[in-house]
């Protein structure tokens, strides 16, 4: 999803498809996620236990095609939830949705958002919502808005609705009705002028994920200020400081707050897009029910942490990542701030902190170890400055559950050490670290033991296409992949994974 | 306050191809500057290097206004231009604290948007990459070692193409497009 971890990295769900047919009689409910899964998969799937299953979640996969999606349209008529975002599909068709249409009339959940599927039509979308009563959630690709009308008419229950897009001319958009009950909104490509489509119903919002949106930090503030009952927010950082302020002032029910980067290139985002300490301290100081943040930053100061361990007691999820755009930083190393932090947010859990070099010392990230008492993930990029950080910081740490870690300058033989002190540890996850000189992957003998498998995954050029178009070589740094499993090494891995072979390593 | 400035010409990019101004990865920076002249980029670094001891000169280019996407930069003559701490001939000057790197090569202009100190290794890495790139095809994966673990920070999938389609859109649509 990230494209850090090679897209044919493996985890096929053939042989646990196969189990399911074969056993599990009652089986309700299933969910895949970045996972490798084919059109066969599905057909297996849906003839042998169509009946029974009612959730089905095909999460970040790839591998299958709209031919596999028909045969769950044809067997699972009793399916309550169909789960498609963000995976890779080859698109043949739209029968897939019509077929769902034809056989369905019970699912309440649809979703097949960021699929970039263009071939579904909107009738079928109509007919799904005349015949499935209990329609309560439906999160598409980008259908024409002016399309859905009849839909949104027929959808009487419908409370979510992300997806769509807006391309004809702002004033018809006056004319769409969205169903009464409707309170959580993705709208996608809206902008400025299609805006107030939402207006008569916005305070009515629970969630709005704004990432897709075309609007600028004042269209931000402008629709945020309407929503006093919004609990979920999610957007770019354009909503910027300014757009934060808004915030900490009209929405004191917000739980859950997701900031992403924005466009790094000049002129593509609002001059005022970027989010900074005067945010946080905002956030911080108005929404004192805040329990998850993820955020990227342009800018940020120890205080501003600290003002979170103050006020954001019911903390229990913090992701910060510091972007890189700008050469100066107000206030590195964050050392103090995190400390802070991690004292006063009593019910963290989960933990994520993405700097650079200089961002936080060793005696900042041994500050992590300590008082990190029931974080169970971490993920750590550019932190500490040399192999005894990581050292003190994993005296420390006893919940934790998941590491990864980006950038860092650790040796092998300190991931190792530091490995074999996390007493809770059960996976691993390393990119950029410093290999061993003679043989990589050496110095990670120390960590070997019974059912803790270790792969590697050396560097690689990749094709990138995302650039733009452009094809361009990119440099993958090599990972360290960790994992206990009962089952032994695993056999279905691609020619870019290597299992670390203790007995090659030892010659 | 004087700033290093200076201009580079060098070989390594493709004939043809539109550059736009955009944050690239250091692994592109790294990929298109591979063969720098090692004397030529030896001693740009000497004179950035030299400046920095009298004021924070950047070791980069500079132009007053980045070239629009759709736009080719008419070619300027390569020039190479050593900037000397006596007299202020400096071809360009800017206010602001960080100058992108820009490259004249062939008719087309590139620009990256780099911190300073990655400017400087990027110059540092493609001297000694140049001078080993031509005795072994294992060169390359030496340079990767041998790199900071410098990773661009990773983007959703999804967001990336949000931003790339949004991009797009901006690009043919215009004012006057008519809407069926």
């Amino acid at each position: 999803m990230f494209n850090l971890i090679p897209e044919d990295w493996g985890g096929y769900v053939t042989p646990w498809v196969r189990a399911i047919a074969e056993s599990f009689n009652c089986l309700r409910s299933l969910h895949f996620r970045r996972m490798i899964v084919r059109d066969s998969d599905l057909e297996l799937l849906a003839s042998t236990r169509g009946r029974v299953l009612q959730a089905l979640k095909i999460d970040k996969c790839s591998g299958f095609s709209t031919d596999g999606l028909f045969f769950i349209g044809h067997f699972c008529r009793n399916l309550k939830t169909l789960f498609l975002e963000e995976s890779s599909i080859i698109e043949k068709d739209g029968k897939w949705l019509h077929e769902l249409a034809m056989n369905n009339t019970v699912l309440e959940t649809l979703n097949f958002y960021m699929t970039y599927l263009t071939e579904v039509k909107f009738e079928d979308l109509e007919l799904i919502a005349r015949n499935c009563r209990s329609l309560n959630s439906v999160k598409i690709s980008d259908c024409e808005i002016l399309d859905l009308v009849d839909f949104f008419r027929a959808a009487v229950v419908l409370e979510e609705f992300c997806g769509g897009s807006f391309n004809e001319q702002p004033e018809k958009y006056s004319a769409v009705s969205l169903p009464q009950k409707l309170c959580r909104l993705g709208p996608t490509y809206m902008g400025k002028n299609e805006m107030p489509i939402v207006f008569p119903f916005a305070s009515l919002l629970k969630k709005l994920d704004l990432l897709y949106a075309l609007l600028d930090t004042e269209d931000h503030c402008t629709l945020i200020q309407r929503c006093p009952n919004l609990e979920v927010l999610e957007t770019r950082n354009v909503i910027g400081d300014r757009g934060m302020e808004v915030l900490s002032r009209c929405c004191k029910r917000l739980k859950r707050l997701r900031i992403e980067r924005g466009d790094d290139e000049q002129g593509m985002e609002d001059e005022g897009g970027l989010v900074s300490q005067r945010g946080l301290i905002a956030l911080a100081q108005g929404c004192l029910e805040l329990e998850y943040l993820a955020i990227y930053v342009s800018d940020i100061t120890n205080s501003s942490l600290e003002c979170m361990g103050t006020y954001s007691k019911n903390l229990c999820d913090f992701r910060l990542v510091l972007l890189d755009r700008e050469d100066r930083i107000t206030d590195l190393p964050l050392d103090n701030g995190v400390r802070a932090l991690l004292r006063g947010c009593e019910k963290l859990r989960r933990f994520a902190l993405y700097l650079r070099p200089g961002g936080l010392t060793d005696v900042g990230l041994g500050y992590i170890g300590q008082h990190s008492q029931h974080v169970r993930w971490m993920l750590l990029g550019y932190v500490g400055e040399s192999d005894a950080g990581l050292l003190e910081f994993s005296r420390g740490c006893p919940s934790l559950q998941k590491l990864e870690m980006r950038g860092c300058c650790f040796s092998e033989q300190a991931l190792a050490a530091a490995v074999m002190q996390l007493t809770s540890l059960r996976y691993l996850w390393v990119q950029g670290y410093r290999a061993s000189a003679a043989a990589p992957g050496r110095d990670l003998l120390a960590m070997v033991r019974p059912f803790w498998n270790i792969e590697l995954i050396p560097s690689r050029r990749v094709v990138d296409p995302s650039q733009i178009g452009e094809a361009v070589m990119v440099e993958h740094p090599a990972h360290i992949l960790a994992y206990y499993s009962l089952a032994g090494q695993r056999t279905d891995f691609p020619g870019t994974v290597t299992p670390l072979d203790p007995e090659a390593l030892h010659e | 306050m004087s700033r290093a400035t200076v201009e580079l010409d060098f070989f390594g990019l493709e004939k043809g191809k539109k550059f736009l101004h955009r944050q690239r990865s250091f692994r592109e920076i790294q990929s298109a500057i591979s063969k720098i002249n090692p004397e030529l980029l030896k001693s740009v670094i000497a004179s950035g290097s030299a400046n920095q001891k009298s004021s924070n000169s950047e070791l980069s280019l500079s132009v007053p206004s980045s070239p629009n996407g759709d736009q080719i930069v008419s070619p300027a003559l390569p020039v190479y231009v050593r900037n000397d701490n006596n007299n202020n001939n400096n071809i360009l000057h800017r206010e602001s604290t960080t100058a992108p790197l820009t490259i004249f090569y062939n008719g087309t202009v590139s620009v990256f948007d780099v911190p300073r100190a990655k400017a400087e290794s990027i110059l540092k890495l493609a001297i000694e990459g140049s001078s080993k790139a031509v005795e072994s095809a294992t060169a390359d994966t030496q340079l990767l070692d041998n790199l900071d673990g410098d990773l661009p920070i990773a983007r959703r999938k999804s967001l990336q193409r949000f931003l790339e389609k949004r991009k797009e859109r901006i690009t043919f649509v215009s004012p006057y497009a008519c809407h069926t």
